[in-house]
């Protein structure tokens, strides 16, 4: 027991010391302060037909539990999903691959880690929760049972089948990172549109690994009985809305049924079968690393690619080199790099994107191929900036000819090149209808969404923090947010390219002050 | 060419410097920088390619602050890192080609520049595969190539024959001597053999602090008339050592042949010839 708390004491540790985590809490507590509606807010976040619960112990601790659940199913994953590549990277696999730890227990101690990074986020949120009671609550008495039992009920269990689905993509896709970022992209969809929607029957709350149906239902039940038979809870997250007509009512909490905790029980439990069928299927460390290549991949050893011997070099026979502070060379290279990132299949799924663009209608090619083609592209701009670093190739380029004018600037073009590609089809389909406030709200939501990247990237130091806001900000996009949409989808006005102009500016700005910093210090 | 650091030091925090009040001139010709692990070259090296910056003290080349204007130093210079990585996707053609824009040079000649020095470090037939393939010692000789792209005055190798065989560390050392004639050459190693038979200058680092800079001549100066060698019996080894500096230890047997540094001889010694292992490792040992 005690080696099982040292391993995931330092892997927790190992994870929770650093900026992006540091970052990532400081979103979380701001996203928690949204979860509960300010009065005269232009949103809900739960929402019974037109009721909403007094802000009372029960009412703030059951929305922020159920919101919790939902936005930590939906960021968490991207979070936690790189604990075993870590090792792999760091080589600390390698070692442990040589104890005397079982596969079981190795990915086991991965669940519990993941599980509790998810579980600090969780903690300090309720924190939140907890200072939106005696903020909001107009002088109610707090009930601590109230409050603790949905994160216990429903929180608690969909994070500890989060960090499992983490370790078991990790597991069976961990060749494919690109491949777990879609899947999980696509399976956070099913659920949330099959289990979430329509009436709360037994089935669907078992089938509800976040937990939340079976308060919606309950919270349904409550309403109906006293106020408005018909009413139903919409869905669970952000609801924009210009006028938002509500009228209270007094909440005071649901009977946990035991289905409801069988079924809890039963996500924990199948995860951790998961867990164990998976770690029969885990590499351990054995892997033959394989670069992609031209032709068939191979690898080079002295024996059988080329002799060991250095050649003598006479630097006075070497042809003369020219001055060239050009950037497309680097250009080129960034591209290059861009095109050969994540499987060659996904090229195809690009291409078929791009061909959807051209045929299905506009709307929907701009509302929802778009948005989905420029996340397939997550892997390839998540590292744009941070690639020198994790490849230790910084050495050369801190101490290039201008790296900050030629590199940097390179790196962002090369991006946006690739985004504004993708959506030429769209482009040119906006170009024949005469529409060119569109095309311009694509073109800036192409420089938009790198500068993004960029930022995030050279800020964080890392790509998780990019790639779990990109897929928040994507999520938003297919569910029609508008305060999400960054590339015109849902309307466009010249007030918002400018507001977009001004936050990429910043975002640049901050880019290259940054990184300014970073090369001038090392 | 004169490359000058003056009054260098580089603080973590208050108390822990990696390099302290660190005066050195450096001329057209090989430097040698010695030192245990944590002695600060690899600090030095990496301010001095304008990776990491000083606390304070500036760094002069031909008179120009390259501290406050690091854009004159990085055209003309090659660096070899300790650890330096690639991208695994990109073959060496690619790979130096990505190099050389950094670098700002380019032309027509650029291509034909590349293939020699891929000749040059035995790559061409590998070149074409992506770097992510090749050992690591291929690995070091594409960083070798890297550093000579661009006609470099200024070539700064940290430890550069790690993951080279020995066959390839003597090439390696010709290969700066040829080099060194017209370029300041700075060179780190833990291995001494392999300054010592390369390096015109060497100095002496240790805890951030430069112990002694000088000809291989000057430096063994230090523990000329006090290097001893004595056969003692193997148990007494241990109590020999507390007693004396041991550089060096061979077992024969139930004794043990000890090469030691002392003012005063134990009775039975006999003289032996002092060499630059032998006042690096009394310099480092006796400035602690």
């Amino acid at each position: 027991m005690n080696n099982y708390k040292s391993i995931i004491k330092g892997d927790y540790l190992q994870r929770t010391r650093s900026y992006a985590f540091l970052i990532t809490i400081a979103i979380s507590l701001f996203l928690s302060y949204t979860f509960l509606p300010a009065p005269g807010a232009a949103y809900t976040t739960v929402k019974i037909g037109k009721y909403i619960g007094e802000n009372n112990t029960a009412w703030i601790g059951y929305v922020t539990a159920m919101m919790t659940s939902i936005f930590l199913s939906l960021i968490g994953f991207y979070l936690v999903n790189n604990t075993i590549k870590k090792d792999r990277d760091t080589e600390v696999g390698m070692i442990i691959a040589t104890t005397q730890v079982s596969n079981f227990k190795y990915l086991f101690t991965k669940v519990l880690s993941n599980f509790m990074v998810l579980l600090t986020i969780t903690g300090l949120v309720s924190i939140m929760g907890i200072m939106l009671v005696f903020a909001r609550s107009n002088g109610a008495d707090f009930n601590i049972v109230q409050f603790i039992l949905p994160y216990l009920l429903t929180t608690l269990p969909c994070i500890f089948f989060i960090a499992s689905l983490a370790v078991l993509a990790e597991v069976f896709l961990g060749k494919w990172p690109m491949l777990q970022y879609i899947g999980f992209f696509f399976l956070f969809g099913i659920i949330t549109a099959n289990v979430l929607q329509g009436a709360g029957t037994n089935t669907k709350i078992l089938m509800d690994p976040f937990g939340v149906k079976m308060v919606m239902t309950g919270m349904e039940n409550v309403v109906r009985q006293q106020y408005d038979a018909t009413a139903t809870v919409g869905s669970v997250g952000f609801n924009f809305s210009p006028s938002q007509e509500t009228t209270t009512f007094l909440f005071q909490g649901i009977s946990w049924s035991a289905l409801y905790i069988i079924s809890r029980l039963m996500w924990i439990g199948l995860s951790i079968v998961a867990i164990f069928i998976a770690s029969k299927f885990f590499h351990r460390f054995d892997i033959k690393e394989k670069v992609r290549s031209g032709q068939k991949k191979i690898i080079i050893t002295e024996s059988n690619g080329a002799t060991n011997i250095l050649h003598e070099i006479k630097l006075s026979s070497l042809p003369s080199i020219q001055t060239d502070y050009g950037i497309l060379p680097f250009i080129k290279t960034e591209l290059l790099m861009l095109f050969r990132k994540g499987p060659k299949w996904l090229w195809l799924v690009n291409i078929g994107g791009m061909i959807a663009m051209i045929f299905v209608p506009i709307k929907i090619a701009h509302q929802f191929v778009l948005p989905v083609l420029w996340f397939l592209q997550v892997g390839r701009w998540s590292d744009l900036t941070t690639k020198e670093k994790t490849n230790r190739i910084h050495y050369f380029t801190y101490a290039a000819y201008r790296p900050l004018e030629r590199l940097l600037t390179s790196q962002i073009l090369a991006g946006i090149i690739i985004a504004i590609a993708l959506a030429s089809p769209l482009m040119i389909r906006y170009l024949v209808m005469g529409n060119v406030m569109l095309i311009l709200s694509i073109l800036t939501g192409a420089v938009f969404i790198v500068s993004l990247a960029v930022c995030l990237g050279i800020l964080s130091g890392g790509k998780k923090l990019f790639e779990i806001l990109f897929f928040a900000i994507t999520y938003s996009n297919l569910n029609l947010l508008p305060v999400t949409d960054y590339f015109g989808a849902l309307g466009n006005s010249k007030n918002l390219i400018f507001t977009m102009l001004l936050i990429i500016a910043g975002l640049i700005f901050i880019s290259f002050a940054k990184r300014k910093y970073e090369i001038a210090h090392g | 060419m004169i490359l000058s650091t003056q009054h260098l030091s580089k603080k973590y925090n208050k108390e822990k410097f990696a390099l302290k009040d660190y005066s050195l001139n450096i001329e057209n010709g090989i430097l040698g920088l010695l030192g245990p692990n944590g002695a600060g070259k690899s600090t030095l090296m990496k301010i001095i390619a304008t990776i990491s910056k000083p606390s304070s003290g500036t760094i002069l080349l031909d008179g120009q602050d390259i501290v406050k204007e690091p854009n004159h130093i990085r055209k003309k210079l090659g660096y070899l890192p300790q650890d330096f990585g690639v991208y695994a996707n990109l073959n060496a053609y690619e790979f130096l080609e990505y190099i050389a824009a950094m670098k700002g040079v380019g032309g027509p000649n650029l291509r034909k520049r590349i293939e020699m020095l891929l000749e040059g470090v035995n790559l061409v037939e590998a070149a074409r595969r992506p770097i992510g393939t090749y050992s690591g010692g291929m690995k070091q000789r594409i960083g070798i190539a890297q550093a000579l792209l661009n006609d470099p005055k200024v070539l700064i190798f940290d430890e550069p024959t790690v993951g080279l065989d020995p066959e390839e560390r003597v090439r390696f050392r010709n290969l700066i001597s040829d080099l060194a004639q017209d370029c300041i050459i700075i060179l780190s190693s833990h291995i001494v053999s392999d300054i010592e038979t390369i390096a015109d200058e060497v100095a002496v680092m240790k805890n951030g602090i430069l112990i002694t800079k000088g000809t291989q001549a000057e430096v063994i100066k230090y523990v000329e008339g006090k290097i001893f060698e004595i056969v003692v019996e193997s148990n007494a080894v241990n109590d020999f050592k507390i007693k004396h500096l041991v550089v060096n230890s061979t077992r024969q047997k139930e004794n043990t042949r000890l090469r030691y540094i002392s003012d005063n001889p134990v009775s039975g010694s006999i003289d032996g010839m002092a060499s630059l292992e032998d006042a690096y490792l009394f310099l480092t040992k006796n400035n602690a």
